[in-house]
């Protein structure tokens, strides 16, 4: 066996139709995660009774397990979950109509949405309570301060820690071939093990990897910039 | 699957699971000595601008950043045999966690290339050139004046780094290595178990991490000590018991000043 240079361009090209499934897993988990976390970090932040106790345990279990374990209990879990709920209900449902990449999404969204918290959390705790002060001062509402005045320094301050949660994302979506979900990785295992060439078809799909990672890296990078306008000192 | 969740079956599982503790612990062990060689000799180029050298470390960590952790696994398991055939070293009696070892040692070491370089970084400059001043060597300063106070900078990152990867031991289980989770996927298709086995795993992983985390968060606190001055942060939710929407409002009498308080 002999290192196919060639063969790394042929599993690139093969590759480039996963790239979809893989970009929408991160998408969606990021997206649902950023949902999840800014609800829990909210309620943990405001001391809400029940909920921010809940949100903590959920935060804690979550960050202390394998994104792989998260995905194997959704998988093994949902099934019966579901199964047992129709069968108690009769609501005709059944487990085998799940599609195999909504396991992927909910059990992402999960994991996503624990390290998104703490995303959201840090973010709200950077921004100056002399802030929300001021637009007290000036008669907005508890509302209408948050909205106008803090998420948008939050969101400012978090955007390194969001694009590192995405990043993190994108690399996690590759668990999901375990739950038969032809992704990236998966689509690099069909490639490498139909040609036999397992080192050029995972050469090709890390290559696809770095280069999304960069691409996210870049363009956080000019929003970045951008949404730090407001920051720059001087006078003009 | 026509059975219920049977609770017994999770603490019969736990004993079980436990027996293969040692080689996920294993895998962290040699990951994380391995990793902080591999970062410290990466991060030193960078650190003191070595013309080539510092464009190889870039790149190091720019891959081992930028690529998942099951991929480079699959590589370097499938590629490395293959390009070390070329000079003639035969690798296809290896054992399998070797590589694993190998590929997550190389992918810590990129993190903590990145940790060093911030924590050294963070450092102040005057601290270096105060040193200098009383006479030390560059030798001396480094690890009496910079090493220590970058330390207390690295530790609350460096534990992140090593609690990811006791969760990243997971993934050794894809090139067949009986670690824990293996071990969970053959327990669960043995006893078609499969819930219980996983709830097992989860929480065994989560009594390791928040151990660690605790122990973690000692020497965070025993290497910080210098800096427990009274920090002048005012944050917008920070130092209140409990604050609703409305006590928020009411709170605003500026003559009621907090008492600083540090979080756990």
């Amino acid at each position: 066996m002999k290192l196919d240079p060639v063969f790394i361009w042929t599993a690139f090209v093969q590759l480039l139709s996963a790239i979809p499934t893989t970009l929408a897993i991160t998408v969606v988990s990021v997206f649902c995660g950023f949902i999840i976390g800014t609800i829990t970090a909210l309620s943990r932040l405001y001391r809400i009774p029940v909920l921010s106790q809940i949100s903590t345990g959920y935060v804690t279990f979550i960050r202390g397990t394998p994104m792989l374990t998260h995905l194997l209990l959704i998988y093994f879990g949902l099934p019966m979950l579901v199964d047992g709920l129709s069968a108690q209900l009769g609501l005709g449902w059944n487990s085998a109509k799940i599609p195999m990449i909504a396991f992927a999404f909910i059990s992402f969204s999960i994991t996503a949405g624990a390290y998104m918290s703490e995303v959201v959390r840090s973010g709200l705790l950077a921004v100056d309570r002399g802030q929300i002060e001021a637009a007290w001062a000036v008669g907005m509402t508890t509302p209408q301060a948050l909205r106008r005045i803090v998420f948008p320094q939050a969101l400012a301050a978090s955007l390194p820690n969001l694009s590192n949660s995405l990043i993190g994302m994108l690399h996690g979506s590759t668990l999901a071939f375990t739950v038969s979900v032809v992704d990236l990785n998966a689509k690099a295992q069909i490639v490498a093990s139909t040609n036999w060439k397992f080192f050029e078809a995972y050469l090709a799909v890390a290559l696809i990897f770095w280069g999304l990672t960069v691409l996210i890296e870049r363009i956080t990078g000019a929003i970045e910039r951008r949404i730090n306008l407001f920051r720059r000192g001087g006078v003009a | 699957m026509e059975y219920g969740f049977d609770i017994t079956y999770v603490f019969e599982f736990i004993p079980k699971l436990l027996d293969t503790l040692n080689i996920t612990l294993f895998i962290v062990a040699g990951a994380i000595a391995l990793g902080l060689f591999v970062g410290f000799l990466v991060a030193l180029p960078r650190l003191y601008h070595i013309p080539v050298l510092q464009n190889i470390s870039k790149i190091y960590v720019s891959f081992f950043r930028g690529t998942p952790i099951l991929i480079q696994l699959f590589l370097f398991y499938y590629g490395l045999p293959e390009i070390l055939k070329l000079v003639a070293i035969d690798l296809s009696k290896a054992p399998v966690l070797l590589f694993v070892i190998l590929t997550f040692g190389l992918h810590t070491g990129a993190y903590v290339s990145e940790n060093i370089r911030a924590a050294v970084l963070a450092v102040n400059r005057g601290q270096v050139e105060a040193a200098y001043a009383v006479g030390m060597t560059g030798y001396q300063a480094f690890t009496r004046i910079v090493l220590p106070q970058a330390l207390a900078i690295a530790v609350p990152v460096f534990s992140n780094l090593v609690l990811a990867m006791v969760k990243d031991t997971s993934l050794a289980f894809t090139l067949g290595v009986m670690e824990m989770t293996g071990k969970a996927q053959t327990l669960g298709s043995l006893t078609q178990r499969y819930m219980e086995t996983f709830v097992a795993l989860a929480i065994i992983y989560l009594i390791i991490c928040v151990t660690l985390e605790r122990v973690l968060l000692i020497a965070e606190r025993r290497l910080n000590r210098h800096n427990n001055r009274d920090q002048e942060t005012r944050s917008w939710f920070k130092n209140r018991k409990r604050a609703s929407l409305n006590q928020l409002t009411r709170e605003l009498n500026l003559d009621k000043k907090e008492v600083p308080r540090y979080e756990a």
